[in-house]
């Protein structure tokens, strides 16, 4: 085998199937809790039941299969192995009993510290330290210089950054060091959490996949580049003034136009990446993918919608705010793992199975190896969900979101079926 | 280089070439302008093939370097099999035929 090639740098499937196998259960787990408190969604959102639900899509759904995807791109991304398999399992033992311990601290959340949230949130900082130090390091044996390296290294000292937030602002519940407003810390540690860790990571995958995926050679790296820039610069100041007393208003609102321009940018990307593409014709992967981008978008405006209308208008805009929160976790984060599961999983397994057996037996092809009906079919039915949710929303029915839960109960039980099926895939050998 | 001109020997290589699929796509790798060359020297008993990826990180490459060598090496089992991975010149889109591109999107 020659050198520049990718297999060889693929991690061991141990290490990236865990995640997948864990994941789809926090996904059901979070969507069934919301199913039996669905009309939390129409109080106040800083609540227990909205609080768990948030955890548990964040970090047992999205950040544990995003963990268990990433061991598996960057040495696509950053072309060198993984630094270390046996932190990956570090990490992911962290991950998962310290997700155990916070959720059940959040489940009877009443605005103070237990013993829970301090081990849940220690734990999961140890793991996300040791996740940080695997990919810094990783990255420092890779040579390449390329956008994507630079949006994933952001990513994961922001998602350090943001769980040390969390940890420091409960224990403020506890010790009161803060002078300000609790609300602020808590708006930094979202702000961090969603933008810093995940659309940073979202972009840097992306600027290589989507491409890839796609067939197209000449990209826009001046919009990535900008996006960079722009993002970071925003983050980065919502995180310093969160620490100086009497900032003027006006340089929040330029940091979080940085942020939106940052996500502009990277919309125009993928809509240049669409528009040239070679590859006309697009699969279940993309075409869930292409759904949580037109959802990034809406999201996007319904933030802007909730700025203006409490800051300009003076109005009560609470709902509209979860709708926009909705759009972001359970509509672009969820679409687009459920569009990338197709473009990543399929093919570590494919490798496990069939590596050895190509030119010498026909084989079946990654895509395959799961079920393109069940796919289309929790394509169709988070779309439902997702509808139901905002017009539940919107015209304050519970009735709606009841069935917008129950929708996304079924969309996380077909997907997860379909993931096990390739999970636990049995070699075939076409004759 | 991109070799214009193949000997009808070498054609009948190119046309076993066209069983290895790329397995993101499906389409396979003739057709999507990976074969740079095919050399073939009847006397020396030796067969050369020069392919390229689409991007160096493919994640499936050496699958389909494996998979060219294995399928030349059953073929031409009298011959030495050397299939060079090169990146020079780069691939682009423009190199799929227009079978590949149709395929592509079906």
């Amino acid at each position: 085998m020659q050198a520049g090639l990718s297999t060889k740098n693929a991690p061991s499937i141990w290490v990236v199937a865990p995640h997948f196998l864990l994941a789809p259960v926090s996904f059901l787990m979070a969507s069934l809790y919301l199913l039996f408190h669905y009309g939390a969604l129409l109080g106040y959102h800083i609540s227990a039941p909205v609080l768990t639900v948030l955890h548990l899509m964040i970090l047992g759904w999205v950040t544990m299969i995003i963990f268990g995807a990433l061991y598996q791109l960057i040495p696509v991304v950053m072309e060198v192995k993984l630094f270390s398999e046996t932190l990956a399992y570090i990490t992911l033992t962290g991950l998962v009993s310290g997700l155990f311990f916070l959720i059940t601290a959040f489940m009877g959340y009443e605005f103070q510290l237990t013993n829970n949230f301090i081990i849940g949130g220690s734990l999961i900082i140890g793991a996300v330290l040791v996740f940080t130090i695997n990919t810094l390091v990783t990255a420092l044996k890779s040579d390449k210089k390329n956008m994507s390296k630079l949006y994933i290294v952001s990513s994961a000292i922001y998602l350090l950054l943001t769980v040390m937030m969390g940890l420091f602002i409960v224990l403020n519940l506890k010790y009161a060091w803060l002078t300000k407003a609790h609300t602020e810390f808590l708006e930094t540690h979202v702000v961090i959490g969603l933008v810093g860790w995940f659309l940073m990571l979202v972009i840097g995958v992306a600027a290589t996949l989507m491409p890839m995926f796609l067939i197209v050679h000449k990209i826009r790296e001046d919009y990535l580049k900008w996006g960079f820039y722009l993002i970071n610069a925003g983050v980065i100041i919502i995180f310093t003034i969160t620490f100086i007393n009497q900032v003027p208003e006006f340089i929040r609102v330029v940091a979080y136009l940085m942020i939106l321009s940052g996500l502009v940018l990277f919309l125009l990307f993928n809509y240049d990446v669409f528009s040239h593409r070679m590859r006309k014709k697009l699969d279940i992967g993309m075409k869930l993918s292409a759904i949580a981008l037109v959802l990034l978008l809406l999201s996007v405006i319904s933030f802007v919608l909730v700025y203006f209308g409490n800051n300009v208008l003076g109005l009560g805009v609470g709902r509209i705010e979860i709708i926009a929160g909705i759009l972001l976790v359970y509509g672009f984060f969820t679409g687009l793992i459920l569009g990338q599961t197709y473009k990543t999983l399929p093919f570590i397994i494919w490798l496990f199975h069939y590596q050895k057996l190509v030119g010498k037996q026909k084989t079946p092809l990654p895509a395959d190896l799961y079920s393109d009906r069940l796919a289309t079919i929790h394509m169709y039915s988070f779309v439902i969900s997702l509808l139901l949710f905002m017009a539940g929303l919107l015209f304050t029915v519970k009735l709606l979101l009841m069935l917008a839960a129950v929708a996304m109960v079924f969309t996380s039980i077909v997907y997860g079926i379909n993931v096990y099926r390739m999970i636990f895939h049995k070699k075939q050998i076409i004759k | 280089m991109i070799q214009q001109n193949f000997t009808d020997e070498e054609l009948k290589v190119v046309e076993v070439l066209k069983q290895v699929p790329d397995p993101e796509v499906g389409v396979n790798i003739v057709d999507l302008g990976l074969v740079y060359t095919v050399i073939k020297d009847d006397e020396k008993k030796t067969l050369v093939v020069d392919v390229t990826l689409s991007t160096p990180g493919c994640p499936v490459g050496d699958t389909i370097i494996q998979h060219i060598q294995t399928i030349l090496e059953v073929t031409y089992p009298e011959y030495a099999v050397t299939v060079n991975l090169v990146w020079e010149p780069q691939w682009t889109p423009d190199m799929i035929s227009e079978q590949g591109k149709m395929e592509l999107n079906q």
